[in-house]
């Protein structure tokens, strides 16, 4: 489009150059307006929030791969694997730059052996998989929303992942009786920034579908700092000696959904894992051949006419 | 769709953010929005400049919620009513109850709401005394021990798992408050069949059980159940034929919270956009409960949920609740993906928080009842609210499979009883 630099519009413009040069100053003077505030002043987290990174699927610096891999013809380029080879695609781990801060995640040798062994038996041993709660720090990071109730001494979070929430006591917290799935979490503020202490998890949750893990001596430091109305930037120290040879740090921005229609959801997973877990006990199986509760698999997908590869 | 027209800063720093990727070919457009963001900077300066910043109480329409705006609570001041920060209504705490309150009106009470002080005094002796009583402990049958019979392995729990008792008993005679008499109206002709089909379908099961009629093994073992089944059936072909609670599902809405060791809490955290609970009832299948405060309309028809679709917004002092999009696997009393929940939960006093349902259903109940519960500010530093974990720990449900597939292989190399003849689902029948 080609505007006619006349008069009016030389004065149009004259008078929009006022008017963005007074919606700055409003800007830089009225800087307490960039960071949503609660009416005691706090930063206002309420909202529905979700990472966009890849975090989940691995925590380091990864490209492309099948999610669940059989060697192929050439070493290091596998290709998918049976329970996943129909989906194409969909059965891809997505690429990411990581989240970790140098890229590194300190295991301890024989930590280290663990977290190679759990990546190659992924589908069987990671707790997503089954639908449980997905613990802290992952549930902060899984692909799926999470809504923040930010009250006046606490602040509760729901995920739609299997219904896990949190609590994050700020005014006082009982003391936690037991290791949790989704731990103990007790917040302050430190200026604009929420953070919070996460201790009593139990060892059965996952950092991510490459198998990174933890025991429960697990304890982390979050720290959830306003970027823009619309962003925190959500950084977590992870401390485990029984794990980890040093504490070591991930960084991520957790985005706010800004759909009129935002709403959280429920993922309810339970009943849909019961075919993956419990299928081989009916009576009369779905999956046409189980081998005590391993699922022997003929991966046969005819394509109907019409729908093949090149007639679409 | 959006009826609150009130200037939110959040929308005008998203305006402000579109105003400088512009192209400057789109002078007109770029004029207009600077105008509306000079013009929206304006209102929200005046307002603070009104008093309503610094350490003042904002409303909800002036806090940053995320979307959709949250309707303003219409501000009243109530003395004893504590309120948040941002002016409404506070209903946040740590709630349970200790009270005594049947949800149905025992029939002697008529249409009165509340007993008298002799009747108070006899039924709360009653009370004292069946707590005495007891229960699940007393493991005889006919007489005799009754270690190692259906019974006493059905009955699992005994007494110490039932811990405290309820000490308190209220004056009111239900939880109900309409109608009148106190209790849930009949079911219409089409929920009376549907529940007896079901009831035929249970007993079906059960023929030729200890807990059934007698008879041969019926032919409907190998019916699906007419209903998606939740119960407690005598049949384990499927996970699926397990009941809701074995498989995890969850407690169900409305939540009425019982009383003593597996009576509940109930934890509330507020903000102006969204209420936040967590009922943590029910022996680990509690669960988290976002109630949005929104005047979005209800979701499609055809999506289902197990909890329903929330919309909140306050009433004056009063948070309604307006539940719809149930769920087929939901079961409310014999009602299902037609219910319409109404909650109201209303602050009565410091110590006190009012909890009502309203629930509907015309193809259910033949008109719309309500019941109200008054629930007690728990000391948050005693009492834990847990998360549920019943699905990550559910060892039962794999029990359950693993233990039908088991006997009907020994039934079929004739080293024991055919499991149909079995029952698994009443907790010892005749035994007891």
């Amino acid at each position: 489009m080609r505007i006619r630099f006349n008069r009016v519009s030389g004065a149009a413009a004259g008078a929009v150059v006022i008017a963005v040069l007074a919606l700055a100053v409003i800007q830089t003077t009225g800087q307490a307006t960039r960071t949503p505030r609660t009416s005691d002043g706090k930063p206002n987290l309420n909202g529905i929030w979700q990472v966009t990174n890849t975090a989940n699927w691995d925590l380091l610096a990864h490209t492309v791969r099948p999610a669940v891999a059989q060697p192929g013809v050439y070493p290091n380029h596998p290709v998918l694997a049976a329970p996943v080879v129909a989906l194409g695609a969909a059965g891809l781990v997505p690429p990411g730059p990581g989240v970790v801060e140098g890229n590194e995640i300190p295991y301890k040798p024989e930590a280290a052996a663990l977290k190679r062994d759990n990546a190659e038996h992924w589908l069987d041993r990671d707790p997503e998989v089954r639908c449980y709660m997905p613990g802290i720090p992952r549930a902060m990071y899984m692909p799926y929303p999470f809504q923040i109730t930010q009250g006046t001494n606490k602040i509760q979070m729901v995920f739609a992942f299997a219904n896990a929430s949190r609590t994050i006591y700020l005014g006082g917290a009982p003391d936690p009786p037991a290791d949790k799935w989704m731990g103990h979490s007790v917040g302050r503020w430190e200026g604009n920034t929420l953070v919070v202490d996460v201790t009593d998890l139990n060892d059965r949750t996952w950092l991510s579908r490459s198998g990174d893990f933890h025991s429960d001596a697990l304890h982390l430091v979050e720290r959830f700092t306003p970027m823009t109305p619309d962003a925190l930037r959500y950084e977590v120290t992870v401390e485990d000696p029984n794990v980890f040879t040093r504490p070591w740090k991930m960084s991520m921005v957790l985005y706010r959904q800004l759909e009129d229609n935002a709403l959280l959801m429920d993922y309810r997973c339970i009943e849909l894992v019961e075919e993956t877990f419990l299928g081989h006990l009916r009576k009369n199986q779905l999956v046409k051949r189980w081998e005590g509760d391993t699922i022997v698999l003929d991966v046969t997908r005819r394509t109907p006419p019409g729908d093949k590869r090149y007639e679409r | 769709m959006n009826g609150d027209t009130s200037p939110r800063p959040h929308d005008v720093e998203v305006l402000e953010m579109r105003t400088k990727r512009q192209p400057l070919t789109f002078l007109g457009a770029l004029a207009a929005a600077v105008t509306i963001a000079v013009a929206l900077e304006g209102v929200i300066v005046a307002n603070q400049a009104s008093g309503q910043s610094g350490t003042r109480p904002r409303t909800a329409a002036q806090a940053p919620p995320s979307r959709p705006t949250a309707p303003t609570p219409a501000v009243r001041t109530t003395a004893k009513t504590p309120r948040t920060p941002w002016g409404a209504p506070d209903l946040q705490g740590v709630w349970n109850t200790n009270t005594l309150v049947p949800l149905e009106r025992p029939r002697e009470f008529g249409a009165r709401a509340f007993m008298t002080q002799e009747e108070h005094a006899k039924a709360l002796a009653d009370l004292q005394q069946r707590n005495q009583r007891p229960g699940r402990d007393s493991r005889t049958v006919g007489g005799k021990p009754a270690v190692g019979t259906e019974k006493d392995v059905a009955r699992a729990y005994n007494e110490f798992w039932f811990g405290d008792k309820p000490t308190k008993l209220s004056m009111r005679t239900s939880m109900i408050t309409d109608p009148e008499d106190g209790r849930i109206p009949p079911y219409t002709p089409e929920a009376t069949k549907r529940i007896a089909d079901k009831r035929e379908f249970l007993a079906a099961l059960l023929q030729g059980t200890s807990g059934g009629r007698p008879g041969p093994i019926s032919p409907r073992r190998a019916e699906r159940s007419p209903d998606y089944n939740l119960d407690r059936i005598n049949r384990s072909d499927n996970t699926e034929d397990r009941g809701g609670p074995e498989r995890c599902f969850g407690s169900e809405l409305p939540v009425t919270m019982g009383t003593g060791t597996f009576g509940g809490v109930m934890q509330l955290v507020q903000a102006p956009d969204s209420v936040s609970i967590y009922y943590d009832v029910g022996q680990g299948s509690g669960f988290a409960w976002v109630i949005p405060i929104t005047n979005r309309p209800h979701l499609p028809k055809n999506i289902q949920l197990y909890r329903g679709d929330a919309i909140g917004r306050w009433e004056g002092d009063t948070l309604v609740v307006d539940v719809t999009n149930f769920s087929d696997e939901s079961d409310f009393r014999g009602s299902r993906e037609n219910l319409h929940l109404i909650q109201r939960f209303r602050r009565v006093d410091a110590n006190t928080l009012s909890v009502e349902f309203t629930a509907e259903d015309p193809t259910t109940w033949t008109r719309p009842w309500t019941a109200a519960q008054e629930l007690e500010k728990a000391d948050e530093k005693t009492t834990l609210v847990l998360e549920g974990g019943c699905h990550e720990g559910n060892y039962g449900l794999l029990g359950m499979m693993l233990n039908t597939r088991a006997a009907e292989k020994a039934f079929a190399e004739g080293k024991g009883p055919d499991p149909a003849t079995q029952d698994n689902a009443t907790g010892g029948g005749a035994e007891n």
